[in-house]
């Protein structure tokens, strides 16, 4: 039952996150912080386990922390009484995750968690908490629990029994990830080469830089007709100054960092799908434009205003109107 | 020189284990969270959390495999998030023109 510890993990993390929910009540909400905090640290112990001994260059200690620091502000986010220190509680989570993936060398897609969500979305939740802030509400007569909506959880014991439920779903995936780790090293590196060496291919100008550094006179570069790509090695023809043609090889390996290969891949292997995100933003704009439009009602005199037509000047005295002020 | 941080070893099983682990223990936040949480607002916060975990397990398994496809997958996530905080700040604003309170049990009846 190699699952087994991850149940336990689970349940422990279950049954803290239960008491951390708890309203009103500082030193159980201190305890079941603790509590689920080892469970989560069991999680992971146990998928590490299961990882293997771990090998030079992995920064598990600073992993760890951002983990740590990245559940912690998320649990704040779903606990925290005040709803604007919930949202800068996520912003901890953006960043801490962000990161992480630094350190998974997914350089451009760090930079960009930040900007888009730390910068923008969470900047959207901000002004809509303030444009809808609840204040001191009861003085102008709402008689609902609205003070407390913020404070009490709804249904402690059933999110949490379903939060447990997921997360030994999930845990069956981190499971099996160690044996899953299909290819090997040297496939991976032979991997990795090949498609610098594809993606240097398509991109002549960073191809024409780079012969320019060994060979100043080049003027332009073509990938040498029917030459094959070996390993890491682009066979290219280079036309110098003076005219005369030269084969060189280039050598792709590390050429191409990590953003010019997401910027190619996207456009080459997902055009379309690049295309439908387009359309979704186009659609969600047009979405909330219209459903933060305000319905106003046109009295009579605005409408023939429009119309240019010359307002009904009744001549009757005011309190023998049938409509008072005309409008509606 | 290019990365100072980042882990350099090939497949990367320790770093890619814990992403992953701290993904679903981040979903499972954020989904306990969506359904403790009485404020729209932070309700579909917690959506977003949930995002996140998606995000951080996509980085992973691009890693793991060394392809582009995880990371590019992430940016159409942000794309998605963005639209949905769009749309629902939207809807949740119109709700509350209507009945004052953030509370979503206000809106527990379907009717006025």
């Amino acid at each position: 039952m190699p699952l087994l510890p991850f149940y336990i993990a689970s349940a422990v993390a279950a049954v803290g996150l239960l008491y951390v929910l708890r309203p009103n009540k500082p030193s159980l909400r201190r305890g079941g912080a603790v509590v689920a905090l080892a469970g989560a640290g069991l999680f992971i112990s146990e998928a590490l386990r299961l990882a293997g001994p771990p090998s030079a260059g992995v920064p598990i200690a600073l992993l760890i922390a951002l983990v740590v620091i990245g559940l912690y502000a998320a649990v704040r986010v779903i606990t925290h009484p005040r709803p604007v220190f919930a949202a800068l509680y996520f912003i901890v989570t953006v960043v801490a995750s962000a990161v992480i993936f630094l350190l998974l060398q997914a350089e451009f897609m760090a930079f960009a968690l930040i900007i888009v969500y730390a910068g923008a979305i969470l900047i959207t939740y901000m002004f809509v908490l303030m444009l809808a802030d609840q204040g001191p509400r009861d003085s102008i007569g709402h008689i609902d629990d609205d003070g407390d909506y913020d404070r009490v959880p709804r249904e402690p014991m059933a999110a949490v029994l379903v939060g447990f439920i997921l997360l030994g779903t999930l845990a069956a995936v981190v499971e099996r990830i160690p044996s899953t780790a299909v290819l090997a090293e040297s496939s991976l590196e032979q991997k990795v080469s090949r498609q610098q060496a594809d993606a240097l291919v398509m991109m002549p100008k960073h191809l024409l830089n780079i012969v320019k550094r060994s060979d100043a006179t080049a003027v332009s570069v073509a990938v040498a007709p029917n030459a094959s790509i070996q390993g890491s090695i682009v066979q290219t023809q280079v036309t110098q100054a003076d005219g005369t043609m030269k084969n060189i090889a280039v050598d792709a390996a590390g050429k191409i960092d990590n953003t010019q290969m997401v910027g190619l891949d996207l456009v080459a292997r997902y055009p379309a799908s690049l295309e439908l995100a387009g359309i979704i933003l186009l659609m969600a704009m047009f979405g909330a434009v219209v459903l933060a439009r305000r319905q106003i009602e046109f009295g009579e005199d605005e409408v023939r205003d429009a119309a240019g037509l010359r307002r009904i000047v009744l001549d009757v005295p005011e309190h023998e109107r049938a409509i008072p002020g005309g409008r509606q | 020189m290019t990365h100072l941080l980042a882990v350099s070893q090939y497949g990367a099983s320790h770093a890619v284990t814990i992403t992953l682990a701290m993904s679903a223990l981040l979903f499972t936040i954020g989904l306990v969270g969506f359904l403790v949480r009485r404020n729209m607002i932070l309700m579909f916060l917690c959506t977003e959390i949930m995002f996140q975990a998606a995000a951080l397990a996509f980085i992973a398994f691009g890693r793991m495999r060394m392809d582009t496809g995880g990371q590019i997958f992430v940016i159409f996530i942000l794309t998605i998030a963005a639209a949905e905080a769009a749309l629902a700040l939207g809807l949740v604003i119109l709700l509350f023109r209507r009945k004052e309170t953030l509370s979503s049990e206000a809106w527990s009846e379907l009717h006025e």
